[in-house]
């Protein structure tokens, strides 16, 4: 917002840049508080397992490919439980092995990927499914389970069909 | 045949395109007036082909055309007619002709005004649209084709293909897979297309920004010619915006409006730049002041709308918004390239030529609010971008990837929105130039009080604590009065000054205002949206209960009564489970709700389909969680008490009202 050229430190653009860089340096702080409270770290399961570190209460986003038979949900307690299954987190690496359809399908079914126990609290979102992948966040409580705050989920395989199945 | 045909206006299309562009070029290098009048049809034309192109995918999706590979993924036969045709945007390649269309669409408007007094511009005009269609158009034809088809070879192996390969038959699949059921809703009808015309619509301001640095202009004339289409361009935005929020309201199922999804975060972007656009104009027209800054504002604001198309369109986010994985990412993220550097290539070039008169004094005045509402909106938008490319950005430089989510968002805007509903308020007491605060002493006197008085009506009456609720609904309350305190002043001066018709009198007033007045709408329907959003963020109540029959759940007053379950079929083989409630409160029947899971057997999914009872004061919202009917005989529920979200709706028409006001046309501005 730097505009013409005035004389002096007095002038009125001075003050502007003044009062302009305090705002700006009050934003940077909030976002500095902000990203301690609560950025996270995005860890595949092989990663959260493999880790030396004590990842017990922090902030994880780990993603994976839902195992369709442990979906379970508490009614009494209203929790969902389900378990994860490992799936590479490049993109690079899961166009190689097929696409993301198939990674899912691979890892959900036979396999001797690691897995991750998921605990959430709420509704039972519609998208989860076998096969789907389950992108939770939350943090890792001293059983090792995964105490999901945050659940996302995403089935690619449905749309991602290129050729139709039935035909006349 | 009708496929083949819309590919082939398609073709055409993108070769006018291509031509226009060659042309204007050479025009502008021969500085031949013949070969701009020929871009400029080249340009004109590509509309009717475009639009026959696009008709031809609605005649293609209304028959059942399952042959063509677009028709199949997004539509069934099940599927009503709206939802067929809006299945014309709800996948990548339709929705990227929808976009061609519109483009064509504001390309031939734009391009058929009178261009007399702006000669020197036309040229770089029709230079950025033919550009920016060409691109479009070029994904259409090449990498985005809706109109390809099935093919099948006697061995049996199948090809995806605009033309017949030879040696193979059409292969029609029996039905389609229909359109994701989470996109089956009225909403579809109006949220893609009101977004759609707002991110297009900024090609036009951009268009115009380009030629006015390239012409090196020194004047404001690109400013007020934009100003109509920027406004227009404002409006569709903010109300695709607010349209989403409405539908994730209303069907998500999680009694929620925005869930700061990097492809929302997206759409808000270019409106975050473009708001900041259409204050620092204000100020270029009236004091000459800022021309370098928007000039920038217009180029990051269309940059914006392209990189949120390559955010949309790549696959590189996962989100209910997003078109899954393509291949059109690196030429989108090229074209943003493109477009923000060519953009500050041209402002760079007329840098020094480009010097404002004055800097305006550090005062009290509009002048600062407008620096300051700038300061916070850009702020805003770099919080955004940075949240958005953060796992990027931090796997860079720590080698770890991290990411942020709603929290943090909230966390940083919370505060920067407070503000800017604090000035949104304000503004009106702010005069240009110097504010004589002796004189708005009595209004302050009388409104201060008064608006503290909701926030603690609010306090005492449903005992909800908490900082920032306070702050924020005192802020609304203080723009909602201080707004209106401002019009209730213009009013008595006018009732003072003429005794007799008052009301003829009173009408030449607001008309001779016009925009005065659509601002002041404008701002009254912003801090009106925000006591919906005060509603849901800060007063909303939830439970979380399994019941019987005949058991009921408390909720800030209101008793729930689960009554029973109905199971039936859909037209559309789609079953649904349906519980069914009534309402009670002190003992009197407020509304009977029925929260539905529809689930699409064909697609192995459920949706989740909440009941909603709305009034001015709260929205009751009920969802059927689980079902266990059948086993245990009990339902689980979710309910929600929200106030005030009905004022997010209403608000926004005010928004839209006032920018309508604000368009009207005018003879004069500087009165």
């Amino acid at each position: 917002m730097v505009n013409s050229e005035q004389e002096g430190v007095k002038s009125p653009r001075w003050k502007y840049i003044i009062g302009g860089a305090l705002f700006v340096i009050a934003v940077i702080l909030l976002v500095i508080s902000a990203t301690r409270a609560t950025a996270e770290f995005f860890m595949t399961i092989e990663e959260l397992q493999g880790s030396q570190a004590n990842l017990a209460g922090e902030n994880l986003r780990v993603s994976g490919a839902v195992l369709g038979d442990s979906i379970a949900y508490d009614t009494e307690t209203g929790l969902l439980h389900f378990t994860i299954a490992h799936i590479p987190a490049e993109e690079d690496e899961i166009e190689a092995l097929g696409g993301l359809g198939a990674v899912l399908h691979q890892a959900a079914n036979d396999s001797d990927e690691p897995l991750l126990d998921v605990v959430y609290q709420g509704a039972q979102p519609d998208m989860l499914r076998h096969e789907a992948q389950a992108i939770v966040t939350g943090s890792l409580n001293a059983d090792g389970v995964f105490m999901a705050e945050e659940l996302l989920l995403k089935c690619p395989t449905k749309y991602e069909e290129a050729l139709p199945e039935q035909a006349e | 045949m009708i496929a083949t045909f819309g590919y082939l206006t398609l073709v055409l299309a993108f070769l006018l395109a291509l031509y226009g562009l060659i042309v204007v070029i050479f025009g502008l290098y021969q500085r031949s007036t013949a070969f701009i009048q020929s871009a400029r049809s080249a340009l004109m034309l590509i509309f009717p082909m475009v639009s026959i192109s696009l008709i031809a995918m609605l005649i293609l999706l209304l028959d059942d055309r399952f042959d063509v590979a677009y028709v199949y993924s997004v539509s069934s036969r099940s599927m009503p007619v709206y939802l067929k045709m809006t299945a014309l945007w709800g996948g990548q390649s339709g929705s990227l002709l929808f976009w061609s269309w519109l483009l064509s669409g504001f390309s031939i408007t734009f391009a058929s005004r009178n261009w007399k007094k702006e000669r020197d511009l036309l040229p770089w005009v029709l230079l950025v649209l033919t550009l920016v269609s060409a691109f479009f158009l070029f994904l259409n034809v090449f990498t985005e084709m809706p109109f390809e088809r099935f093919w099948e070879f006697e061995d049996g192996s199948r090809v995806l293909s605009v033309l017949q390969p030879r040696g193979s038959i059409s292969l029609m699949p029996i039905d389609g897979q229909g359109l994701n059921p989470l996109l089956r809703h009225p909403g579809m009808i109006w949220h893609p297309p009101a977004l759609y015309l707002g991110f297009i619509g900024l090609v036009i301001p951009f268009a115009m920004a380009i030629a006015a640095l390239a012409a090196g202009r020194k004047d404001q004339q690109w400013i007020t010619i934009s100003r109509s289409w920027i406004l227009i361009a404002w409006v569709f935005l903010s109300l695709g915006l607010v349209l989403g929020m409405q539908w994730a309201y209303d069907v998500l199922g999680w009694g929620g409006y925005w869930g700061w999804d990097p492809v929302e975060i997206a759409a808000l972007l270019p409106w975050l730049s473009a708001t900041a656009f259409l204050h620092t104009a204000l100020l270029q027209r009236r004091r000459d002041i800022f021309k370098r800054w928007n000039f920038f504002l217009v180029i990051l604001t269309f940059s914006l709308v392209i990189f949120g198309t390559f955010l949309t369109r790549s696959g590189v986010i996962s989100s209910v918004h997003a078109f899954g994985s393509s291949s059109v990412g690196p030429l989108l993220f090229g074209f943003t390239t493109i477009i923000l550097i060519g953009g500050l290539g041209f402002l760079g070039y007329r840098w020094k030529n480009l010097q404002g008169t004055h800097f305006p004094e550090f005062t009290f005045s509009r002048e600062l609010l407008t620096v300051f509402t700038n300061l916070i909106l850009l702020s805003t938008l770099a919080v955004c971008v940075l949240g958005v490319i953060y796992p990027i950005l931090s796997e860079w430089i720590t080698g770890a990837p991290m990411t942020v989510g709603p929290e943090w968002y909230e966390r940083i805007t919370g505060p920067l929105f407070l503000l800017l509903l604090l000035l949104t308020g304000i503004c009106p007491l702010a005069g240009w130039g110097l504010t004589y605060f002796s004189r708005l002493k009595r209004r302050l006197l009388i409104v201060i009080p008064l608006s503290l008085l909701v926030p603690l009506a609010v306090r005492l009456l449903t005992g909800v604590r908490g900082v920032v609720l306070f702050l924020s609904l005192w802020m609304a309350s203080l723009g909602v009065l201080i707004l209106l305190a401002q019009v209730g002043h213009d009013v008595k001066l006018v009732v003072t000054r003429f005794e007799d018709k008052i009301l003829v009198a009173l009408w030449r007033f607001f008309r001779r205002n016009r925009l005065r007045y659509g601002a002041l709408l404008v701002h009254l329907g912003i801090v009106v949206m925000s006591l919906g959003i005060i509603g849901l963020e800060g007063l909303q109540q939830e439970t979380q209960v399994t019941l019987k029959p005949r058991e009921s759940a408390l909720l800030n007053d209101y008793h729930f009564r689960f009554d029973g379950v109905e199971n039936f079929e859909d037209d559309d083989g789609i079953s649904v489970i349906q519980a069914n409630l009534t309402v009670i409160r002190d003992g009197k029947l407020v509304t009977t709700l029925s929260p539905q899971r529809q689930i699409f057997a064909q697609m192995g999914l459920a949706v989740t389909q909440p009941s909603v009872d709305s009034n001015l004061a709260r929205d009751l919202y009920a969802i059927l969680v689980e079902s266990q009917f059948s086993t245990q005989e009990t339902v689980t529920f979710r309910f929600y008490v929200t106030p005030l979200v009905n004022w997010l709706w209403i608000g926004t028409a005010m928004l839209t009202l006032g920018t309508l006001i604000a368009l009207l046309p005018h003879k004069r501005l500087k009165s």
